[in-house]
This record gives structure tokens, sequence and C-alpha cells, in this order.
């Protein structure tokens, strides 16, 4: 693994035009840089990358199955009790999940550390799947990398090719908060995928989702949703007003609701719990737990709060003192403690590995790079090739 | 993170997401007949094709329509007396109402089944002339033997009188964001 700088594409403008992203002169694509690349062997992408990701995928499955049996985890999780056989049944069901994305610390030597996996809501999407691999295919043509790079990205085609497989019968809608950008524009890319796959779409906001006598959700013409793909957190959809009437209301939801325990921070002290000492994983534990108030005594760790966001709301402690804290909106929760694993440097700046998970196969690479060690939504993407 | 100026669109990835434009959308065989007489004059489709056909379209027609919660909602898109009681009770036990069938639609007769499936029309006040899906597609004017959006023709859905909207989207008013 090497940080190679790199010309950047001539004409990066025109590209943020093409792609309707944000360009501002003098800075360059907003959220992306192209000032340089991580380069991986295809050795480490294989072994170091891809199989221990889908071992993890494999060990939270095995969470999630020991989880909905257990009212003790769940209530630990936050999860109301008016959801549990909700998320139980759905587990049990088998309900397809479509995508998730794995954050990992990984300095090309040491094995790979789940840090946190974003289950439900994972974004960077568009960045990862399409513009990554423009930049690959552009920068070859421009003799700016050597001809032989390769990436790691099958995550347009995986998700095209799942999306028909979820048991989507008819018109399936797509629905976010409306008024982040961000949000509209990785739905929307999702949105083309299903059409891609043949698929009938349609667009709302969360809040212009409606409910029927019935108790079915509707959309803004009244028409009953059967699916829906959405770039809405669960804890929030089980905290409002409408979210009672979800167990009943017959939706098949994307993801579903059993990614409601793996995107919860609580799945890492879960998964330490049952498989402590696994060569990807940090050790972590509830906050509340005895156990957690022996971890603090280490003097090192990071508390996170089992819902949060975009690096809000964590703080990193080294040898008893305060190394790092984020502000945010999220702290009023319950928190989780992990071992902290400080994320490696390559030139002043902290990568943050994203393995996109689709279908539950490894798919993808995604590398954020930010100058802290929280990677916070200042982090700009920066590409990979994969070369022997 | 990289910010949207708007609804991207992919450009790179698909050959088959530029060409399927709206304007481009492909059109299939279908036939329209406002009653199950008038299907009949059709030469080219049985007595039986046309009563199964018009009994499929109309034993949708009561769930597929779009619905309304007086009368007056109804008429001002429908039209005067295009209206009627919906067999549904909204949940304080009132009446809802919805447009009458103005006729119905078939897909190709050279097709598989599943392209014969049958589905009701609606004629709405304002354009009055066109049939329109429960969809709201317009299909256009012609009956017999025409072609339609290939769109317009999959299985209609289940129209309900939405009795409250905006129980979502609090959260996300608050946060912001709801990626990861």
């Amino acid at each position: 693994m090497q940080r190679i700088s790199v010309t950047e594409r001539p004409d990066l403008a025109s590209a943020a035009a093409e792609h309707e992203l944000v360009y501002i002169p003098g800075e360059g694509i907003s959220g992306w840089d192209e000032s340089a690349y991580y380069q991986f062997t295809a050795r480490q992408i294989e072994k170091d990358i891809e199989g221990p990701a889908e071992e993890i995928e494999d060990l939270c499955f095995q969470v999630v199955d020991r989880a909905v049996n257990n009212e003790e985890v769940l209530d630990r999780l936050g999860i109301p009790e008016h959801y549990w056989n909700f998320i139980a049944e759905s587990w049990r069901n088998g309900d397809k999940n479509l995508y998730g994305r794995m954050d990992l610390s990984y300095d090309g030597k040491q094995p790979i550390k789940l840090l946190e996996y974003n289950a439900d809501t994972p974004t960077t999407l568009y960045e990862s799947a399409v513009f990554q691999w423009e930049w690959l295919e552009q920068a070859i043509e421009l003799k700016l990398i050597p001809e032989g790079c390769d990436q790691l990205n099958d995550v347009h085609e995986r998700i095209v090719e799942t999306l028909p497989q979820l048991g989507i019968e008819t018109l399936s809608h797509f629905a976010c908060n409306p008024d982040i950008e961000d949000d509209k524009g990785t739905l929307n890319y999702l949105e083309e995928c299903a059409r891609e796959a043949g698929l009938e779409t349609c667009f709302l906001g969360m809040e212009d989702i409606g409910l029927n006598d019935q108790g079915q959700f509707t959309d803004l013409e009244d028409r009953v949703i059967t699916t829906l793909i959405k770039l809405y957190p669960w804890e929030w959809i089980m905290d409002e007003e409408f979210g009672q009437h979800v167990p009943s209301s017959g939706v098949r939801f994307i993801e579903p609701p059993w990614k409601a325990i793996l995107s919860n921070k609580g799945l890492l002290p879960l998964l330490w719990g049952m498989f402590e000492g696994h060569p990807n994983l940090l050790p972590a534990f509830f906050e509340d737990d005895p156990a957690g108030t022996e971890f603090t005594g280490t003097g090192s760790y990071v508390r996170k709060p089992i819902w949060s966001r975009q690096g809000a709301n964590i703080e990193i402690v080294q040898d008893g003192k305060t190394l790092y804290q984020s502000d945010g909106p999220y702290g009023n929760d319950a928190h989780i403690l992990q071992g902290f694993q400080p994320l490696p440097e390559f030139d002043g700046g902290y990568p943050l590995l994203g393995c996109w998970m689709v279908a539950s196969k490894a798919v993808g690479l995604c590398i954020r790079e930010d100058k802290t060690l929280v990677t916070s939504k200042d982090a700009r993407v920066v590409p990979h090739v994969i070369l022997d | 993170m990289m910010s949207w100026k708007s609804v991207p669109v992919v450009l790179t990835m698909s050959v088959s997401l530029i060409a399927l434009t709206a304007c481009e959308e492909p059109k299939v065989d279908a036939s329209i007949y406002e009653s199950i007489e008038h299907c009949k004059r059709d030469p080219i489709v049985s007595d039986d094709q046309c009563e199964s056909s018009f009994k499929e379209a109309r034993s949708q027609h009561a769930a597929v329509a779009p619905k309304y919660s007086t009368a007056e909602d109804c008429q001002a898109d429908f039209g005067a007396g295009k209206c009627e009681v919906a067999p549904y009770k909204s949940s304080s036990g009132g009446s809802i109402f919805m447009p009458l069938m103005a006729g119905y639609m078939m897909g190709s007769l050279l097709g598989g089944r599943r392209s014969m499936m049958s589905q009701p029309l609606y004629r709405s006040a304002q354009s009055p002339n066109s049939f329109r899906t429960a969809e709201n597609r317009n299909v256009g004017s012609k009956t017999g033997r025409t072609t339609v959006a290939k769109s317009a023709t999959s299985r209609p859905t289940f129209k309900s009188s939405t009795r409250s909207r905006g129980g979502f989207g609090s959260s996300g008013r608050r946060f912001g964001s709801g990626a990861t």
C-alpha cells in the first residue's frame, strides 16, 4: 500500500460539471482529491481486504442471529420494544440486504481492523462506483498512471444485478431527507441503477410519505408503497410518529429492518463479545458494562455514541488524556468504548478504507482521507489502484 | 464527502441509461375500449377475450382508482357526475370517492399471457378526450388498436385515501444528513 502523487486530469472543472459535482476554482472538486492515489497489490486486496471483509460480514450475521432472540441485547441497542418482533421476523424471513460500507483501518501490513459498519445508510457510493472508475479509465488514457492499473470496483454492476433479486414486484419508492443534496444525490444514483435494472421507481421525501386508513404508507399520488428504498436511518424511522405503523405496513424495506442491529455501534461490543481476539476486530464494550469501566482503566480508547454519523461526537483518549474530541448532535444516547487503533499516516493524511459490500460480497473500495484521526464530513475521497 | 449540486446523471457506466430517456420510451401494442360492446365490434378480438379482459379491469377498478375523501375533490379532477362512492370506508366511517371507470386497456393480443393483462382507464376533467391509467399515465385518445408507452402497461398499484402526511422526517430536520 503506497500513496503516490499524481498529476490531476487537466479538465477537472468539466468532469465536475458533467457529473454535476461542486467545483471550487483553486480547490478542485469538493470532497475529491486526485492529486494522489493509493496503490495496492492484488494480494493485499484479495487476502487482506476482500477475504476478511466477507468474513466480518459472516460474523455480523451471527451477531444478528443471536441478537434477534435476545431481548436484553435489543434493549441495550436502544431499539424500542414495539419493533423487536418486526426485526426478528425480517431476519427469519431472510429479507435480503442490498449494500453497506465497512470502515476499516489498514496500513498495508497489519490485518484490517473494523472501526464500524455503515450497514444501513452508507454514502460516498457515487464517488466510489462511478467517479473513481472514470478517473481510472481517464488517468490510464492520459498516461498519468501505468496502463496495467485496475480497481476493486464492481459496485455499479453488482447493485444493478442485485436490485431485481430483492423480491420487488411492482413500483419501488425511494425516500430520504430531500433537503440534503448528498443524501438525495446518492439515492438518485441508486434510483438510476434500479431503472437500469428494469424497475419502475418513484422518488419522494420522507416527510411526504402518507398514511391511509388501512395503516399503509402512500406516496403523493396516493399509491400504496410496497417497497421503500430509504436513505434514512432505522433509528430515526423507529423514533418518528409514523414509525409505529411500520411493522404492519406491509412494506418491503431496503435496507431490511434487521440492519438496525448492524448499523448500531453496539454491534462492535457484540462482535467482540462473541469473537474476542479475532484479528480483524478491536476490543469493544458497552460503556455501562462493568467490562467497559475496566477497559477505561487501560487509559486508551475511543468513545462513540451508539448512533452517530460522519465522525460526530467521537472522543479519543490516549494515556488517560483526551487526544481528540468532535462536536455533534448525537451525544445523548448510550456509548460504546473501542480499542484505539490510530489510522496510518501517509504524507500527512489519514486514510480510512471503506469496503463496499453488495449482497454481502466485498466489491468496492473507497478511501477517504482526512487531516485528523477521525474521518469527518470534510474528508476527501482519494482514488485507488491495484497494480503488481 | 463530495457535494451534489443537483441530481446526478450517470454518464459513464451504462449506455442503456442514456438510451432510456422519457421521449424515447419503448412503445408496445395495446387495445383500448370504452365498453364490452365497443370491444366486441372489433373483429380481431373474440367476445370471450372482450369479456374476460373487461372483467379483469373491472375487478381492479375499486382498488387501483385514485381515492378522495370528498365527492367535490373527486369531481374537481374528473368532472361532475364522473365519480362514485368507493367500496371502502375511512377510519372515521366516512365515505371515500373515486372516478368512474371510463374504459379499459388490453395488452397486445400477439404477446404471451402476461401481455394480455387488462387494466381500467379513466378520463380527467382537464383533458376529457384522453384516457389515463390509474397511475395517471396518458395513453392517448385513440380507441381500438393503438400503441402506448411500455411503462403505462404495468400493473397499477392500490390507491387509497391518504389520511395524514408528515409523520416521517422530523429527525432529518433535526440532524440533517442520514448518511454514514
